[in-house]
């Protein structure tokens, strides 16, 4: 009861910080997926492939470190704000979206790129039309899972004042206040779950029909 | 139309294609075949730029391969692979229609090619909004060619487009394929390890061994004075029947000796016709010229009285088989005359065993 009382009478409160941290995730997802995809095409050029596949490994192996790291090394170089907050969400959600793109990509058979060679694409349509749609479940899968990254990493920016509902969280433990703690957490996962559906449709969406079949 | 002289090619330290020369006729069907590694998929695909080579020369209509920008060039040359590579993103419709798209063809034009190219290739015109991963070998197959073939190329170049197909269905799409060249004689090059397929398909074969040719020549010629031990060896023991192969059923097929009547006409009439203009073989046709049975007065002996008996399913000859194939045929079914049909499987005719028979005796 406590905490549904509480919800109510602090409603505008969350509501502007879900606000927030809706503004946070949006933004950081949005600089992930374009350096992502900009730094994986870069890598995956046929000639620089080698350091395409010691990036991958790289990413693979940057994918087991905790937010918490990432955040507390951008507070010390960057300080304290919202910006630096955006600043450590993209790098951590960066990582799925390279290692996803590029491993994606990469895994295009060589048959078929050699097909599209041989019928006169030059190497940008190649890219576009044939590598990155082939590769976009992939992509997709990476993408997805930046977005929770950077939702659930959202909360825990706030300790660098990041703002957003990561503060319902610190502020509720801190004054040993549960309802205000469990009011922020729960917004939080809310939002992810819904997050998470919108991309499920729009994965169905872009991906080509083609590929969804299975085969038989 | 093609001309290679003297090319080079070494991959490292190894020599792949050894100061190579040939000249490819236009409108021919060129075989490249060799063991494995022996440099014919490499001088293949210098031919559309894919692999560059060291030294030598290569035009297409006098002109040197190298002062075309390697995308136009490839754009005016259709490229069949093994495992053909369609894109399984992209519907059959568009798969087909990517190299028109590239050359900015209007819609409707577009519309209309795969159209006709689905034709070509004997698929239903229903495939065009299929997915690659929806398709059989064979059928994949087809619409590579069809991609290929999209943009009306001169030159089609052709790795050993069915390698992965099995057996049975090789032989049905080498039976389209050459039906399919013989009506657009394109210049064709086309690699592959299998002597047979070499032997049925090509007009002339360059047989390639460690990046030289050893032989190029017509396919009768190579059968009849192989070059060398290399070469008796490629082609086998049995190159005096290989030699069969090289005649052509669409050759053997007579007009005469038989009657021709619609599914619609009743049995008494045909007996009637037959009777009146004293033949015994009768084949039944629907209205799209497709054999659907066969009338036959059995001949008449002295045990038995002769019967007037309908087959709705008779044996059939194909026009693009080769005569061996269609022998074996008439061996199996016991018949001295089949049914011709074309790979639309219309009615064209009819092939007797006595001059398949002539024929060898000629050798």
């Amino acid at each position: 009861m406590n905490i549904v009382s509480y919800y109510f009478n602090n409603f505008g409160k969350i509501m502007s910080a879900l606000e927030i941290h809706i503004f946070i995730f949006l933004a950081s997802l949005t600089f992930s997926i374009v350096i992502g995809m900009a730094i994986s095409i870069f890598i995956t050029q046929e000639d620089k492939k080698k350091i395409g596949r010691a990036i991958l490994s790289f990413m693979g192996a940057a994918q087991s470190v905790p937010s918490l790291v990432i955040i507390a090394l951008i507070f010390i170089f960057v300080g304290i704000g919202i910006k630096p907050a955006i600043i450590a969400l993209v790098i951590y959600g960066l990582v799925p979206i390279i290692f996803n793109t590029t491993s994606g990509i990469l895994s295009v058979r060589p048959n078929i790129i050699e097909a599209g060679k041989g019928m006169g694409l030059t190497q940008n349509q190649l890219l576009w039309k044939v590598k990155i749609p082939i590769a976009l479940p992939v992509i997709m899968g990476g993408i997805r899972s930046s977005a929770t990254i950077i939702i659930g990493s959202a909360t825990v920016a706030a300790v660098i004042g990041g703002g957003g509902l990561g503060d319902f969280i610190f502020i509720g433990l801190k004054l040993q206040k549960p309802e205000m703690l469990i009011s922020g957490a729960l917004t939080v996962s809310l939002l992810a779950i819904v997050v998470d559906t919108i991309m499920a449709m729009i994965e169905k969406k872009v991906i080509s029909k083609g590929l969804q079949i299975k085969k038989t | 139309m093609i001309k290679l002289t003297n090319i080079t090619k070494t991959f490292g330290k190894k020599i792949a294609v050894n100061n190579l020369s040939l000249h490819i006729e236009k409108g021919s069907l060129t075989m490249f075949i060799g063991p494995s590694g022996c440099g014919k998929t490499t001088t293949l695909r210098m031919i559309n730029r894919l692999t560059p080579y060291d030294k030598g020369n290569i035009t297409v209509n006098g002109i040197p391969i190298t002062d075309v920008d390697p995308v136009e060039l490839r754009r005016n040359i259709g490229y069949v692979i093994q495992e053909i590579g369609l894109f399984p993103h992209l519907s059959v419709f568009e798969n087909i229609a990517i190299v028109p798209r590239l050359l900015k063809w209007e819609q409707k034009r577009i519309e209309q090619r795969v159209e006709e190219l689905l034709e070509l290739v004997t698929l239903d015109q229903s495939f065009a909004y299929k997915f690659p991963l929806q398709l059989s070998g064979g059928e994949r197959q087809r619409v590579g060619l069809a991609r290929a073939l999209a943009a009306e190329p001169e030159i089609l170049l052709m790795d050993e487009p069915f390698g992965a197909i099995d057996p049975i269905n090789r032989l049905k799409l080498q039976d389209s394929f050459l039906e399919i060249q013989e009506e657009i004689k394109k210049t064709v090059v086309f690699v592959t390890h299998d002597i047979n397929e070499a032997i049925k398909l090509g007009d002339k074969i360059a047989i390639i061994n460690e990046g030289n040719l050893i032989q190029y020549d017509n396919v009768s010629k190579i059968l009849s004075d192989p070059a060398n031990e290399f070469v008796e060896n490629l082609l086998g023991q049995d190159r005096n029947i290989k030699a069969l192969s090289l005649e052509k059923t669409k050759d053997f097929i007579i007009k005469d000796g038989f009657v021709t009547v619609s599914n619609t006409e009743p049995p008494e009439n045909v007996m009637k016709k037959l009777q009146d203009k004293d033949i015994r073989l009768a084949f039944v046709l629907d209205e799209g010229n497709h054999l659907t049975g066969r009338f036959l007065f059995e001949k008449p002996s002295k045990t038995k009285k002769q019967k007037f008996i309908y087959d709705p399913d008779p044996w059939i000859a194909e026009r693009q088989n080769n005569l061996n194939e269609t022998l074996s045929k008439m061996l199996e079914a016991g018949e001295k005359q089949l049914p011709v049909v074309n790979r639309k499987k219309e009615f064209v005719g009819l092939i007797r065993l006595s001059d398949i028979f002539e024929e060898v005796n000629k050798k």
